[in-house]
């Protein structure tokens, strides 16, 4: 089995983080409140509410190095938590914002983050040292609808979002001062702040879920339409790749290396994917063991009636005749998993282990250690 | 159950799981709103494509999806001026006790007797394939309602009139 820790947190989870030392979870139990749970001898407990907003979080995320929680809600506010003595203290972030925040995400650096909007812009904040304050940069004017997902390039300096427009983009957030000018690599050099490097018009239905992978190389990101999309050479001429499966769509996706994926959505099951030699992506298997019992008869419904015609009924007429349940989707996860959150080791580029939350409470660690027949794609 | 209907059940359940794939979303428009797109549709970007299930003319079905709700609108068969009352008088009655039902919604959509709403927020509090279930078992039920009640109708009728023919022979 791939999950190795499941645990019923609440009834309902829109987003979850990690301390830097995986020792701290913080979500939000799909209301106005962030808890904080430590992991104390074997027994979750809760150490710390954040309550600040007041509507429901829809992004949290915990920096890595500087060891500060953002937190965006759809009351258009965001805010930055420092950890002084045992509280955690709010900074507020002035969005500037007139629609509520969808998503967050800090910066390779961590001396900015993004944040992706109903109001169909983007913002980059940063810090200023003088004022003592976190200022915020708008991206206007690019987005027909609500940016669903934000994404970093490893650079500090490219974004990519995704919008339910159907659209992927990819931005320039050079802000002086902040980011030192790069030594000359030709096409990231003379970027202004809110450029448009990229336009992906590749899905027909909303976007969700865009990740980088780990050297910046490739770009993926799903769409409502049950498809998910590979983006290689980001810049001019890019190279798309579209994989279309038979499941329900996704939600959010993470690489764990530079050939393999994994997507989280309302199959309630995390999905693999992975690159061969080639370049080419394709669908490998489910990561949780599926229920198989009632899968049957369901989707060759029209088959199974004829059979039962040509058994004059006698198998199939009088027990069919019952009200026949739906297929239950997912064994681990119940509900649509929406959010999926690498766990990283330290000074290690590879990712072993990462955890997913969804509708349903919980939050599940994986491990892909154990599954022998993903280890070649895995390194 | 008769094949044809079997099959259009079928259908509809196999339409309703894949389209029952709903998410948060506040309202791009309005401040501060979260509001079912598919009611509002103010952001034709928000909303999916209408799918019409007919098993003939006088029995359909209409599901119209947007990011964060979902609208069912279903047409029961009424074959004669009896049914088409009690029909009406049935589904009325249930309409007026909507919040009971949860996902009911207060009004039909205009052209279907009954209408249901569902939203983000069911889905987060029931599960899927029960609310699932529950449409579908409601769509096998009202055929069975309705005709016994016609039949019920009709026997009554059949005894009023031999008792109040009674007092002529």
């Amino acid at each position: 089995m791939a999950a190795i820790a499941v645990h019923q947190f609440a009834q309902c989870i829109t987003c979850h983080a990690w301390s830097p030392d995986h020792a701290m979870v913080a979500f939000c139990p799909n209301n106005n409140e962030v808890h904080i749970y430590k992991l104390i001898q074997e027994k979750w407990e809760k150490l710390h509410v954040l309550q600040k907003h007041d509507q429901i979080v829809s992004g949290i995320d915990w920096s890595v190095r500087s060891n500060r929680i953002v937190t965006v809600s759809h009351d258009r506010n965001s805010y930055v938590w420092n950890q002084e003595g045992s509280e955690w203290v709010p900074t507020l972030v002035i969005l500037r914002l007139n629609r509520a925040a969808l998503c967050v995400q800090w910066s390779p650096k961590e001396n900015k983050f993004a944040v992706g909007s109903g109001a169909k812009t983007v913002c980059i904040c940063y810090y200023e040292q003088e004022n003592n304050w976190w200022v915020s940069k708008l991206i206007r004017k690019r987005h027909d609808s609500s940016v669903t997902s934000v994404a970093w390039h490893p650079n500090n300096v490219f974004l990519a979002t995704t919008s339910t427009d159907g659209k992927c983009r990819v931005f320039s957030t050079f802000i002086k001062g902040v980011d030192i000018k790069e030594k000359k690599e030709g096409t990231s050099s003379d970027t202004k702040f809110g450029e448009q490097i990229l336009q992906l018009d590749l899905s027909f239905s909303w976007a969700f879920g865009v990740k980088w992978s780990p050297s910046g190389n490739t770009l993926a990101y799903v769409g409502h339409n049950s498809m998910i999309y590979f983006v290689d050479d980001v810049g001019p001429s890019p190279l798309a790749q579209n994989v279309a499966f038979r499941d329900l769509p996704l939600r959010d996706v993470l690489f764990v290396s530079e050939k393999m994926v994994i997507g989280v959505g309302f199959d309630c099951n995390p999905m693999v994917f992975a690159a061969d030699e080639t370049g080419i992506w394709t669908f490998i298997k489910f990561l949780d063991e599926r229920k198989t019992s009632s899968s049957g008869p369901k989707y060759g419904s029209q088959f199974s009636e004829a059979f039962g015609k040509l058994y004059g009924q006698s198998k199939y007429g009088v027990g069919n005749d019952a009200v026949e349940s739906s297929r239950t989707r997912g064994g681990t996860h119940v509900n649509c998993i929406n959010c999926i959150v690498p766990l990283r080791e330290a000074g290690s580029s590879r990712i072993t282990r990462f955890t997913t939350s969804g509708l349903d409470g919980k939050i599940v660690t994986w491990d892909l250690e154990s599954q022998e027949d993903l280890l070649n794609y895995h390194l | 159950m008769s094949n044809t209907l079997r099959l259009y059940l079928a259908c509809i359940r196999n339409t309703l799981d894949a389209a029952l794939c709903l998410q948060n979303f506040p309202c791009q428009e309005v401040e501060r709103h979260n509001k079912p797109e598919v009611e509002l549709k103010t952001s034709p970007e928000l909303l999916l494509n209408p799918i019409l299930i007919c098993r003939n003319e006088a029995e359909k079905c209409l599901i119209e999806t947007s990011i964060n709700s979902l609208r069912i609108s279903l047409k029961v068969k009424q074959a004669d001026e009896l049914e088409n009352i009690l029909t009406k008088k049935f589904l009325r009655f249930l309409s007026m006790r909507a919040e009971a039902f949860q996902v009911l919604r207060r009004k039909p959509v205009q052209g279907y007797d009954i209408s249901f709403l569902i939203t983000n927020y069911h889905c987060e509090e029931m599960q899927k394939h029960k609310l699932i279930d529950f449409i579908v078992q409601f769509m096998e039920d009202i055929d069975k309602e309705i005709s016994e009640l016609k039949m019920s109708v009709n026997t009554r009728g059949r005894l009023v009139a031999t008792e109040f023919l009674k007092q002529f022979v």
